[in-house]
């Protein structure tokens, strides 16, 4: 099983560190240098975490755990207006990137209100492409357990709902978290911290669970070796996006327009097949991306057979 | 339906808040978010030494939220003289603004009296009212609180839950009060909300 750890260190020697990791059959995710110093996200098989660890302190460096990284995660508020953005709302965002996540904010389109209300399906099949979600909802106990719990009702990803008022649990979800309210400045005193901390341990809980049901019946390929053959396409290459291939718990989002790119994917070559017989590739809803769903050893197996 | 009462007046650590806060409601976390909520808008705006009391009615279960603001009394109306000089030419009064800060004000007041027409704004400091004499102008009294209202209105916009959109006001000199409801207004709201009003403008016994 792969494991992803984040090397923080100089850019003395460091390809001994880029060697031992190619050697051991790992990957790097994401390779940030600025000037002399250099942080590396590493995908790593999890037995030879101690030789990565000893390299790292070899050449001065240290390796940092991120719990959060290969996910993506959508953290929704009733609307983008100024009554739930930016805060609390990008500062749970902007939390969860310190533990290796891609987050994303979203805002529904009609998602205020008591009894008015709603989530349109486009808006859940959006939220649906993420690992997980976040949904952060208002001050009023009433309003929450008797109405916006049809938000999230129907979404088959783990949700984790942050609200203001205590209770003790809310239908619908796998994790709740309460005492984060409206807000109309930035969450930065050291209780608000410790609800950020407490929103981070939540989400890193429902994706470990999610995890261990991937393992259950694994995937043909881990996500990250999938991008490793991504990363050699020409296409993958000239994208000037941020992050252009982000992996996900079981699959990746790429970058690249699904119509014009489809065939060259479906071709693309992963450990002697094609990604088209051990993966899923579908059109992102938010267009100019693609989607790529990892199938499990099971399916491609049973297939080949 | 519990009913929950608190009348607290207390200094923020943060800072200046004197606001004397009442409120009532079906759920405590609400109330005292909401009353959170406020003091941080006020002290965001700069405006927090101006608001004497503020009182909240907020009952979710019947989508009802009321707040109501008495504003302390300003320091007094400024007369024009006082900001700018005044020239009586012909067809008109000259004026030249000294204090920069109240040109906005001025020229809004001028245009409301006069109309757009008569008002010109020649420079950014500089205006000429057509076919008014000088010491009518200088009689005139420019009142502080007239932006002292907009933005106290703003921050009340900027606290009302987003979703309830259906919306009455009423204002006074000093007290200004706004109900709020999702679907439709209905007499007792208002009813209540006028209650609620005539309370905050000094009519204890309302209450």
């Amino acid at each position: 099983m792969y494991e992803v750890l984040m090397f923080d260190g100089g850019v003395h020697k460091v390809e001994e560190l880029l060697n031992l990791v190619e050697d051991v059959g790992g990957f790097v995710l994401q390779r940030t240098q600025v000037q002399v110093m250099i942080t590396l996200t590493l995908a790593i098989p999890s037995e030879d975490r101690p030789l990565i660890e000893r390299k790292a302190a070899e050449l001065g460096g240290k390796i940092v755990e991120v719990p959060l990284a290969g996910t993506e995660i959508a953290v929704i508020g009733p609307t983008l207006g100024r009554h739930h953005m930016p805060h609390p709302i990008c500062d749970i965002a902007e939390h969860l990137r310190r533990y290796g996540a891609i987050t994303i904010v979203m805002g529904l389109a009609r998602g205020r209100g008591r009894k008015t209300c709603q989530i349109s399906a486009s808006e859940k099949a959006i939220i649906e492409e993420y690992d997980a979600a976040i949904f952060m909802l208002g001050n009023f106990k009433e309003c929450v357990t008797h109405e916006k719990i049809d938000l999230f009702k129907d979404i088959q990803i783990p949700v984790v709902t942050v609200i203001g008022p205590e209770l003790e649990s809310l239908p619908h979800c796998e994790a709740l978290v309460c005492g984060v309210g409206r807000k109309v400045e930035r969450m930065r005193r050291s209780e608000e911290i410790a609800k950020l901390e407490e929103i981070a341990d939540r989400v890193k809980e429902v994706i470990d669970t999610r995890r261990q049901e991937i393992e259950e019946d694994p995937l043909f390929v881990h996500p990250s070796e999938v991008k490793d053959a991504l990363d050699d396409m020409e296409a993958v290459q000239v994208c000037l996006r941020p992050a252009p291939v982000v992996l996900h718990v079981d699959g990746l989002r790429v970058k690249i327009p699904y119509k014009e790119h489809v065939k060259e994917l479906e071709e693309l070559e992963v450990y002697g097949h094609k990604l088209k017989d051990i993966a899923t590739i579908s059109d992102c809803r938010l267009g100019d991306s693609t989607i790529i769903k990892i199938r499990t050893k099971a399916e491609v197996e049973g297939k080949v057979r | 339906m519990v009913l929950w009462a608190v009348r607290c007046s207390h200094p923020d650590y943060w800072g200046e808040i004197l606001v004397q806060f009442e409120l009532e409601g079906t759920e405590q976390y609400a109330l005292e978010s909401y009353q959170w909520l406020l003091e941080r808008i006020l002290m965001d705006m700069g405006i927090s030494t101006m608001v004497e009391k503020a009182k909240f009615v907020i009952r979710p279960d019947q989508t009802l939220f009321i707040i109501s603001m008495r504003i302390k009394q300003a320091s007094g109306k400024r007369p024009v003289y006082d900001i700018a000089d005044m020239e009586s030419q012909e067809g008109g009064t000259f004026i030249t603004i000294k204090d920069e800060s109240y040109a906005p004000r001025l020229l809004a007041t001028l245009w409301k009296l006069y109309g757009r027409e008569r008002v010109q704004q020649l420079t950014r400091l500089e205006i000429f009212v057509e076919g008014v004499p000088s010491s009518e102008l200088s009689e005139m009294k420019l009142d502080p609180e007239e932006e002292v209202r907009s933005q106290l209105l703003d921050a009340m916009w900027r606290l009302l839950p987003e979703g309830l959109k259906v919306r009455n006001e009423y204002y006074d000199d000093n007290v200004m009060t706004i109900v709020a409801t999702e679907h439709g207004m209905t007499v007792d709201f208002m009813a209540e909300a006028q209650k609620v009003h005539r309370y905050m403008i000094g009519n204890e016994e309302e209450a």
